[in-house]
């Protein structure tokens, strides 16, 4: 299976033991789209994602980015790469404040040099700028300055993208970013979304239907680990298997 | 913050190392100096990294015994023995880190305390070397020669000063690094390594990095405890001067760049002031870090902290009583 | 080196040994439950030891001694969790780390101050008083029987955690600590009862070892980096990891005694850094 996907997976497997999470799933994520991924919970979803991010390596199947073979390359080595997560759960450094943050994951992929761990961060105004461009596009500005503990959950959802973004990826793994978001919150993170696609290739997990079908250019639906559906919103909408794989799950 | 706290305190620290001398015996307050640079090492691991080194010793006693000898055999001088520890301590803990650093968390914490015991061991028995029981004995100290100048450090108070001047540099050294962006990516480690992976760090490197550079810091301390009574004796690498370093670090307050310092000077006055009354000092040493532990985990900089806000609060109803009546 | 002396020192070793394994589970199942190194470990250890000798010397006599002994510093134990280790089980494990530093401090000055800094002997009771010839050398009857008593007494931890449902319960726990809570156990009960058990095997081993070794108020201090080994090389949280690890430490050291005195400690860290080398999760560790 070939063609131009930015990211690609090839029968990529994971077991837990005796539980196959991840069941065979081959994917491919096209270059400036928005791709979703839905599914029960329970269905593999994030599994999928720490393998993509390495997490941890999978137990069989391949992944290409950018033509290139990455399977298993280990979590620090996938920034490099170009590709950033964000998670599920708020996954902060809770006593830096949002500027650190977002500075901390900007400074690792900013190549300084042995000679730039003799400067001051205070003196690296290059990285703070852009730091701060990134608190003010996912709307934390007023916070800059607050430790990530104190923030509100939305606030942290936010500042979960931005950390990510900070990496100045090519493409990006965004776990469940309106997870336990109020309506208000979730229309501003999907308009956030919205923006990024310009500009990311976008692998989005979600579970908010009308943000999935809103945004996405193409959904993928994962059940017990496997891809049982893939194509545009309408079709994934008309698919008797997808209904049945969602009977009994509202939202 | 303005940029005035913290010239205030730099201030303040110099003029602590001033004042200091006076009010105990320089010898004393030379040893504060020592182990607030061992605390602050300790500090940089524990506070900033988030790993809990149960064995600094090691490098100290290491460097010290290094020193000793290179001092005893070679008569070597004054900087190449500073140059020396430094070394020694940096490579002693890279290679006892390359093997800590491979687990985690309380496996970490007993294998630095395993390979303190480990070089403790050798010290003990290998007695042609190290005197043993009796410590390494007849170390000269060696004047200070810059260029053309020899200054001979024969007194307690002269040597006090060099160790003052060395301590107030090394301090220095350990703002830069924190200030750095090695301090913060330390301090994201310590916060959430899982998530200092996923933006880009080998977390594993960078313990690395962290530890060996206190292993540098400590090992210096060793070579001029080392000059200190002319004898090094077996504590310096054994485990109980490993506890009395985290104590410092804990009794000061974690993660704080003044902590290790109010730690060693407190810790240090205590012990001298407290063993001259009673034998059984390590059992006040004991319930006092019951108590921190239980009571006060922000060590001293936090008491301070909290009396500073309980004294603004008293102000404060004070000043509203005073408008309200 | 004559085969009579290698004997006597793979029996020391196997002595030794079997008591590291009693420190050693109770350590393990600290560490593999409530998540921290128990640094007070070595001081129970003395306890139980002093213990004994005040009983054997009192009216209650040696055997009355080793069961005062058992339970006195089981009790201990229990009430150290109770009072001070679970109020900072929220906080983090490093503290409750540091609080048994604390811990073993106080002991090490309380023992100095009830028994004197001074180090005491101790001869076997009168019914083990002796030796006994095995043909390839002749051994001391108290030994042998500590052998014997002390691997009967790991046999029955390992059978009590493998077998029975409590034992399931612990084990569950060092597995998965939320999950025991989830299933409606009494999590702090568990906790309290491990800790009072693993303190309580660490003092009936110190007992043990009296008419062996001897006693001196260090002997707390100086058993801990051990307990640590033997319980780094076997793993983590594992019971048959702590028996093995126990034997081999107890063994390695006393052969290299036998060979080389001055080498024996360092041989035994020695063998922990080869060991973590080799096989970073123990050798029958898990994780």
């Amino acid at each position: 299976m070939t063609g131009n996907g930015l990211l690609r997976t090839d029968g990529l497997t994971c077991d837990f033991g005796g539980l196959r999470a991840v069941d065979s799933v081959s994917l491919s994520v096209e270059r400036g789209a928005v791709h979703s991924l839905i599914g029960p919970n329970a269905a593999g979803k994030t599994t999928l994602f720490n393998l993509l991010s390495g997490e941890f390596p999978p137990t069989a199947g391949r992944v290409y980015f950018e033509g290139r073979d990455v399977t298993g390359l280990p979590s620090h080595r996938i920034p490099h790469l170009g590709i950033a997560r964000c998670f599920q759960r708020n996954n902060l450094f809770p006593k830096l404040s949002v500027l650190e943050n977002v500075w901390v994951a900007r400074f690792s992929r900013s190549r300084p040099g042995p000679l730039g761990f003799l400067k001051r961060v205070a003196d690296f105004g290059a990285i703070r700028d852009r730091a701060r461009e990134i608190i003010n596009d996912v709307g934390l500005e007023a916070k800059a300055g607050a430790p990530a503990e104190t923030l509100s959950h939305g606030q942290q959802r936010a500042l979960e993208v931005a950390i990510a973004l900070a990496g100045e990826p090519a493409f990006l793994l965004l776990d469940e970013p309106t997870q336990g978001l109020a309506p208000e919150a979730t229309e501003r993170m999907t308009q956030l979304i919205q923006g990024l696609a310009r500009r990311y290739t976008i692998l989005l997990i979600e579970h908010k239907m009308h943000v999935v079908m809103s945004i996405s250019d193409r959904i993928s639906v994962m059940h017990f680990g496997r891809i049982i559906a893939e194509g545009q919103p309408d079709e994934i909408r008309r698919n008797a298997d997808v209904q049945r794989a969602y009977l009994g799950v509202r939202r | 913050m303005g940029r005035q706290r913290p010239l205030l305190r730099l201030a303040a620290l110099i003029g602590a190392t001033i004042l200091l001398p006076i009010l105990v015996r320089p010898v004393v307050a030379a040893e504060i100096w020592i182990f607030a640079v061992a605390a602050m090492a300790l500090n940089l691991i524990f506070g900033y990294t988030g790993m809990l080194s149960f064995g600094q010793a090691t490098f100290f006693g290491v460097a010290a015994y290094t020193a000793g000898l290179m001092m005893i055999h070679w008569k070597a001088g004054l900087l190449v023995c500073l140059l020396a520890g430094i070394v020694v301590g940096a490579l002693t803990a890279a290679v006892i880190g390359y093997f800590c650093i491979q687990r985690l968390g309380i496996y970490f914490i007993m294998l630095t305390f395993c390979f303190n015991q480990m070089f403790f061991f050798v010290a003990y028995k290998w007695t042609s070397v190290t005197g043993g029981d009796d410590g390494l004995p007849g170390i000269p100290r060696p004047p200070l020669a810059l260029g053309p100048l020899s200054i001979p450090l024969n007194t307690s108070l002269r040597y006090y000063v060099f160790v003052a001047v060395v301590f107030l540099v090394l301090f220095y050294a350990m703002k830069r690094i924190v200030e750095s962006p090695l301090g913060l990516i330390f301090q994201s480690i310590r916060e959430n390594p899982s998530r200092a992976a996923a933006v880009g760090y080998d977390v594993k490197r960078f313990k690395w990095i962290a530890f060996t550079i206190a292993g540098a810091f400590t090992g210096l301390a060793g070579v001029l405890y080392s000059m200190m009574f002319g004898i090094v004796p077996l504590e310096v690498i054994s485990w109980v001067t490993s506890g009395d370093i985290v104590f410092m670090v804990l009794i000061g307050g974690i993660g704080h760049l003044y902590g290790p310092l109010i730690g060693a000077a407190a810790f240090k006055w205590l012990s001298e002031a407290v063993s001259v009354l009673w034998e059984r000092w390590p059992l006040i040493l004991g319930v006092a870090l019951v108590l921190v532990v239980l009571f006060l985990r922000g060590g001293l900089v936090e008491a301070l902290a909290r009396l500073r806000l309980a004294l603004a609060r008293r102000r404060l109803a004070a000043g509203a009583g005073a408008e309200s009546a | 080196m004559n085969v009579a002396l290698l004997a006597g020192a793979v029996l020391n070793g196997l002595v030794t040994g079997m008591i590291y394994a009693l420190i050693g589970i109770g350590l393990s199942l600290i560490l593999g439950l409530l998540n921290i190194p128990n640094f007070a470990h070595g001081v129970l250890y003395a306890l139980g030891a002093y213990v004994l000798f005040s009983a054997a010397v009192g009216p209650v006599g040696f055997w009355g001694g080793l069961l005062l002994a058992l339970v006195a510093v089981a009790a201990l134990g229990g009430a150290i969790e109770y009072l001070a280790v679970r109020r900072l089980y929220r906080v983090h494990p490093d503290y409750i780390l540091l609080l048994t530093f604390g811990l073993s401090l106080i002991m090490t000055e309380a023992i100095i101050l009830v028994w004197g800094p001074v180090g005491i002997t101790f001869q076997p009771p009168v019914l083990l008083a002796g030796g006994v010839d095995l043909g390839v050398t002749f051994y001391p009857k108290y030994r042998l029987a500590v052998m014997v008593v002390a691997a009967a007494v790991v046999l029955a931890c390992w059978l009590f955690i493998e077998k029975t449902k409590y034992g399931a319960i612990i084990r569950a726990g060092i597995e998965d600590r939320d999950m025991v809570s989830v299933l409606g156990i009494n999590v702090r009960r568990v906790f309290t009862v491990t800790f009072a058990a693993g303190a309580g095997l660490a003092g009936l081993g110190g007992a043990f070892m009296v008419p062996v070794r001897g006693l001196i108020p260090t002997m707390g201090i100086d058993i801990l980096p051990f307990a640590f080994v033997v319980v780094v090389l076997g793993g983590l949280g594992s019971l048959p990891g702590a028996i093995l690890g126990g034997l081999l430490v107890g063994v390695v050291q006393s052969l290299m005694t036998a060979i080389w005195a001055p080498g024996a400690d360092f041989s035994v860290f020695a063998l922990m850094a080869l060991g973590l080398l080799a096989r970073p999760q123990g050798l029958l560790g898990q994780r």
